[in-house]
């Protein structure tokens, strides 16, 4: 049933995601309504898979890579929802849904195998590390796609060609806030998220030194970003490029981490 | 009924024959009323605009074009015959919701049309009828889908409104953002204007002539500059309008630099819609800056009026569609009381054969009476149905006209009602296929 459900919440996702790019192939409109109606059912999916996962462990969250990489892909999705919601646009599930698909996708592959959580006050403390440092992840995410797709249409914009891109990508300034606001979500989640962790590890130990790292890295990614937008007035291509290859770099230690880490090791 | 369009358009006639033909409004009814006299119309609407001028009309017994060509002649001074066209019935409903959804116009999917044709109803309500009324209705809700359904009508289309298109791309909204021009000529005016109804604030005009400048920015209530002093003002700006008739360019890479690099990250537009060109070249490699000339606004407005082009069969097939459905309408418009007279002709016949019948009849009982009457009723409902089922059938497929004047002649539904209540006791004599 979990495997259904995730394998449905996919399929959403994939869908909404060929639902915004429809305009590439055609000279119309996305079919905002229907692409957010996918994106929202793959959420509400996703939930009732990522719950019942929780239910099966026996505890309110779910560890381990498998679950990890789906919590991050439903996060992703969620966080993407609500961006996509106020911007009033489809733009970015063209980069973010697929995003979210693929870490579903691992998720699956990895598999759910339990894993023996602590309980009482540490858990609810491991939880709220887990919840916010995901939102943490998936905002820097959305504001890595957004200056993605800005760096995109800039250069159509420069290049004086009109295609698709000029067509269909909302206006500069509108990824460039997107960027701006997903910055801040992310710093604000990242901070506590790490904060926590470190709290715990001294508190109950056990935290291992690659998981801080990567922590303790795509905090100072997404703190520069953040820092850079609000004290040093960055915006436009240099907070594109900044959040894209920051956040590019951040995903690349996460592999190169799992990789080297200890063959069974519980990084996630 | 039949609908007839006459007129001239941008297609059939130049544009001196187009201007001495446009009606300004307060000429519209009484060229309307004459043209309807002449031709026994029953309705009319007359759409006047520089690029047409076309009459709509429901005829009477005679073809309406002669008294259309006629009014059209007088004004002209000529045979306006030549000049234009004349559309019929299906012919005509389509010929009006492509007029109106702008796939008739000169630049195609243009959207001033759509008023255009709505003011022309508006103004001739008291001519219109039933079926010019739904037509134009019709023509409006068409008009609304087809730019609401395909991108026949979406993207700039001229100079002015490919800036804007650009300026909004990058800017997203354009309210509150501060635009200096430069030259004070007639581009520039349009130009600004546009950028301005769309909320930007004009806040500097500079031109070598400063009385020019003047007299622009007094419009917009920004200020007045020689060339030489607004530099300075280049970094509060966002958007950079040039159009001056200088043969060098004025807009140097050093002075934009120092410009765009006091603005820090935020975006610069230019737009160089001057011949030759106002703004160096190599501006447009400066990081943060947007440079489009005229050859740049020429290939947005080129894109998106072959984008455009595309969305034709889409277009056309809501008009067909549309066009079907208003003359299914009209059709069965038609068919209703031509049907309701046949039903009343026949049960007023009945009723008299019935009441002869029954008075040649001795002691019928009340339920032998309502038994006769039974039989009268279905009979006729039975002769009745066949008929009536290929009526209505053929209003449905739009071959109704023919049918239901086929219909009104055969049974002389035209005509005053005979005399079927008979005032002698003698029943009507049957057929040779009715009696057996």
């Amino acid at each position: 049933m979990i495997a259904i459900a995730h394998f449905l919440a996919i399929t959403l996702y994939v869908a909404a995601a060929a639902l915004a790019a429809a305009p590439f192939a055609r000279p119309v409109n996305a079919p905002r309504r229907s692409a957010l109606a996918l994106l929202a059912s793959g959420v509400a999916i996703h939930c009732a898979a990522l719950a019942m996962l929780a239910i099966r462990a026996g505890d309110l969250y779910v560890a381990g890579l498998g679950p990890s990489l789906s919590m991050a892909g439903f996060v992703l999705a969620l966080t993407l929802l609500v961006a996509e919601l106020l911007a009033r646009d489809v733009s970015l599930t063209l980069i973010a849904a697929p995003l979210a698909a693929v870490l579903t996708v691992a998720g699956n592959v990895v598999g759910f195998a339990h894993h023996v959580e602590p309980s009482g006050t540490q858990s609810a403390w491991l939880a709220a590390h887990i919840a916010l440092s995901f939102l943490g992840i998936a905002a820097f995410g959305t504001a890595a796609a957004a200056g993605l797709l800005y760096l995109f249409e800039r250069r159509e914009l420069r290049s004086g060609r009109f295609d698709a891109i000029f067509r269909l990508f909302p206006p500069l300034a509108t990824l460039d806030r997107v960027n701006h606001v997903a910055a801040l979500v992310g710093w604000i989640g990242l901070t506590v998220g790490v904060v926590l962790a470190l709290a715990y590890s001294l508190e109950y130990g056990g935290m291992r030194p690659e998981q801080l790292a990567w922590g303790v890295a795509a905090w100072l990614g997404v703190s520069a970003l953040a820092l850079g937008r609000v004290a040093r007035g960055w915006q436009a291509r240099r907070a594109a490029i900044w959040s894209s290859v920051s956040f590019t770099l951040v995903l690349v230690l996460y592999v190169v981490l799992r990789v080297a880490g200890p063959v069974g090791g519980k990084f996630h | 009924m039949a609908l007839i369009v006459a007129g001239v358009s941008h297609r059939t006639a130049a544009l001196d024959v187009r201007d001495r033909l446009t009606f300004r409004p307060s000429e519209v009814g009484g060229a309307l009323e004459r043209i309807t006299r002449a031709a026994g119309a029953s309705e009319a609407v007359m759409l006047s605009t520089c690029n047409r001028t076309e009459v709509y009309l429901v005829e009477g017994a005679a073809d309406a074009g002669p008294a259309v060509w006629e009014a059209f002649s007088d004004r002209l001074g000529a045979d306006a015959s030549p000049f234009g066209y004349v559309r019929r019935d299906r012919e005509a409903v389509a010929h009006l919701f492509q007029v109106a959804s702008g796939l008739d116009s000169m630049i195609l999917g243009e959207a001033q049309i759509h008023g255009q044709v709505r003011d022309a109803w508006e103004s001739c309500r008291g001519q219109a009828g039933v079926a010019l009324n739904r037509l134009f209705q019709s023509a409006l809700a068409v008009s609304g889908r087809v730019r609401e359904e395909t991108a026949v009508a979406r993207g700039a289309a001229s100079v002015s409104s490919a800036a804007v298109q650009l300026a909004k791309q990058i800017f997203g909204t354009l309210r509150g953002r501060r635009a200096m021009v430069l030259g004070a000529g007639e581009m520039a005016g349009l130009a600004l204007e546009c950028l301005v109804d769309e909320g930007v604030n004009a806040s500097i005009v500079a031109n070598r002539t400063h009385a020019h400048a003047a007299e622009l920015a007094s419009r917009y209530g920004a200020r007045a500059m020689h060339f030489e002093e607004c530099w300075q003002e280049l970094p509060a700006v966002d958007v950079l309008l040039s159009s001056t008739a200088s043969p060098h360019p004025v807009v140097t890479v050093d002075r934009v630099r120092a410009a765009a690099e006091a603005r820090g990250d935020r975006p610069l537009c230019i737009l160089d819609i001057a011949v030759p060109r106002d703004v160096e070249p190599e501006v447009g490699a400066l990081g943060n800056v947007y440079l489009y000339d005229l050859d740049r606004l020429h290939q947005v407005i080129q894109a998106n009026l072959d984008r455009r082009r595309a969305q034709l069969p889409d277009a056309e097939a809501i008009v067909a569609g549309e066009v079907e459905r208003y003359w299914q309408w009209l059709t069965g418009l038609q068919a209703v009381p031509v049907l309701t007279r046949f039903r009343s002709r026949m049960d007023a016949v009945r009723e008299a054969e019935l009441a002869a019948a029954m008075r040649r009849l001795k002691d019928v009982t009340p339920e032998q009476r309502a038994a006769v009457e039974y039989l009268t009723k279905s009979l006729m409902n039975k002769f009745m149905h066949e008929p009536s089922v290929r009526l209505r059938a053929a209003a449905s497929n739009g071959r109704g006209l023919g049918v239901v004047d086929a219909m009104r002649y055969l049974f002389a539904l035209d005509a005053e009602a005979p005399e079927t209540a008979d005032a002698t006791d003698e029943p009507t004599t049957p057929t040779e296929d009715t009696a057996e």
